[in-house]
């Protein structure tokens, strides 16, 4: 096993390991798992009451395709949880802080850049359990509501599209809540951090212009249909290219703040 | 013979032959916080086979020397070597020295064996050599204990596990014995004793006398971020009645220059 294999595999171990992590995991699927549980009878009733032609209401006065109307939905089950994921990555990174770990990983591992490249990798390999347990919840109580219409519709290509770029951003915007708390070696900084993000990108009080190189406005330009969604700043390549370089970026800048400071 | 160099009183006495690849050398070291030195000019070795002792008041620059040694605080002058080789240097460095700096550097919420595990994986130390590690300082009951249950003797024997888990041939222990009982402070000794015994380079700071005159073969002592004394320990302690007068001694006479 060379050396930067074996640093990973220990920085995988060090997330496993850890209680708060699947706490924090736990606590954002049973969020999911509610909020799924209570809203799957409004869509298997606007279902139930299709008309012949494929037109649902979900919303009283707001008619729309079926198939397109429950993709969406299936989108936004996943993309809600967006707001809570950075949390569990927020508390992977923040474990470094804790009891002076920071110091005993330097002693493992002093190559800073090493250290820093082993953990973005590991965390992105760990985040992607979390994201894809968000879209299986989602997949489940889309699959609730459609079962009786169309069972196949939450394993479409379509479907599966969407959640393939729904983990996309949600590892991404992990990532970059990771690289804000190695940054400032504070959890609650860098929740802080992923909450107005999330917060400018929901109100769209930047101009279009600026928008669009946020990350959380990438992952909205990335995953909402922009026939129902006109207001996207962006198409989907630059969303990738903007989730891509916030995470270098950061990554970078973690790594030149870990060789700078010195250990606790 | 004494002979004097920048104020240090280095005290020639016929060291051992010694195996170049595993000696400590701290040469004119220096670091530098805002307005105040925290370490001036220090220079002295640690060879393998012997006990060094680092012995000085608290704040004196023991541990930023050491954490300079470790890679942990960056010199603003000087060198810091084992081997001849920085330690950012050494590949997988756990198997050459083992460190322990206040404590064991573990998160409260894991679990004993966890914290070893990682520790191991990083530096490609086989997995069983957690469980002999955990045996020898005697936490084998403790091992699914999560570290914030542990008391702080047992973090300190978790912290000494850590550093040994390499087999390192050279071991750097800064105030081992701190919330040790007399049974674990006689235990360090002995454990101290026998790596030196076995060849290995030894390394360990603190501010208690009788344990540094229990326990060492050459002592470094440092002040104000200054080494005053450096030499074995008989040759420190010759012309006191204890080391502990010597120390004092020492102090009084950095203190005059």
């Amino acid at each position: 096993m060379s050396a930067h294999v074996a640093v990973v595999r220990s920085e995988l171990t060090k997330i496993i390991t850890l209680r708060s992590v699947w706490l924090t995991l736990g606590g954002v699927l049973a969020l999911q798992v509610l909020v799924g549980a209570m809203s799957v009878s409004l869509y298997s009733d606007a279902v139930a009451a299709m008309t012949p032609d494929g037109i649902i209401e979900i919303f009283v006065g707001q008619p729309q395709d079926a198939e397109q109307a429950m993709l969406e939905s299936l989108v936004a089950s996943s993309l809600e949880m967006c707001i809570f994921l950075p949390v569990v990555a927020a508390v992977i990174a923040g474990q470094e802080f804790r009891g002076r770990q920071l110091r005993t990983s330097l002693l493992a591992v002093p190559a800073r850049g090493q250290l820093v490249t082993a953990k973005l990798v590991a965390a992105g390999v760990f985040l992607l359990l979390p994201a894809l347990l968000v879209a299986a919840v989602s997949t489940l109580f889309t699959y609730l509501a459609v079962r009786q219409w169309q069972p196949g519709l939450v394993v479409s290509e379509a479907a599966l599209s969407a959640q393939a770029r729904f983990v996309v951003f949600a590892v991404a915007l992990c990532l970059v809540t990771y690289a804000v708390t190695l940054v400032t070696r504070s959890v609650v900084v860098a929740v802080m951090v992923a909450v107005v993000l999330t917060a400018v990108a929901m109100s769209q009080a930047l101009a279009p212009t600026l928008d669009r190189w946020l990350p959380v406005s990438a992952g909205r330009n990335l995953l909402l249909d922009p026939v129902s969604t006109p207001d996207l700043t962006s198409g989907p390549t630059l969303a990738v290219a903007v989730l891509a370089t916030w995470v270098v970026v950061l990554g970078i800048v973690a790594g030149a703040a870990f060789t700078r400071r010195e250990a606790p | 013979m004494t002979r004097r160099r920048r104020g240090v009183d280095r005290i020639e006495e016929s060291f051992p032959p010694v195996c170049e690849v595993h000696v400590i050398t701290i040469e004119h070291l220096s670091k530098r916080y805002r307005q105040s030195m925290a370490v001036d000019d220090v220079t002295f070795t640690a060879v393998p086979g012997r006990v060094t002792g680092f012995l000085g008041p608290n704040g004196a620059g023991k541990s930023t020397t050491l954490r300079i040694l470790l890679g942990l605080t960056s010199a603003t002058s000087g060198t810091a070597t084992i081997g001849g080789r920085r330690y950012a240097e050494l590949r997988d460095p756990l198997r050459t020295v083992g460190a322990m700096l206040d404590g064991a550097g573990a998160v409260p919420e894991r679990r004993a064996v966890d914290h070893l595990r990682w520790i191991a994986q990083s530096n490609r130390i086989p997995r069983s050599r957690v469980d002999e590690v955990l045996g020898l300082v005697d936490l084998e009951r403790a091992r699914s204990q999560r570290v914030r249950t542990f008391s702080l003797g047992m973090t300190q024997r978790l912290g000494i596990a850590a550093a040994l888990l390499g087999d390192p041939q050279v071991v750097v222990l800064d105030e081992p014995t701190n919330g040790l009982d007399p049974a674990g402070i006689r235990w360090i000794r002995t454990l101290m004793r026998e790596f030196a015994a076995q060849g290995r380079t030894v390394l360990v700071s603190s501010h208690q006398m009788a344990e540094m005159a229990d326990t060492v073969d050459d002592l470094v002592i440092i002040d104000r971020g200054r080494v005053l004394v450096h030499g074995t320990l008989g040759a420190v302690v010759a012309g006191h009645p204890s080391l502990e007068d010597a120390f004092f001694a020492a102090l009084a006479a950095g203190a005059a220059r």
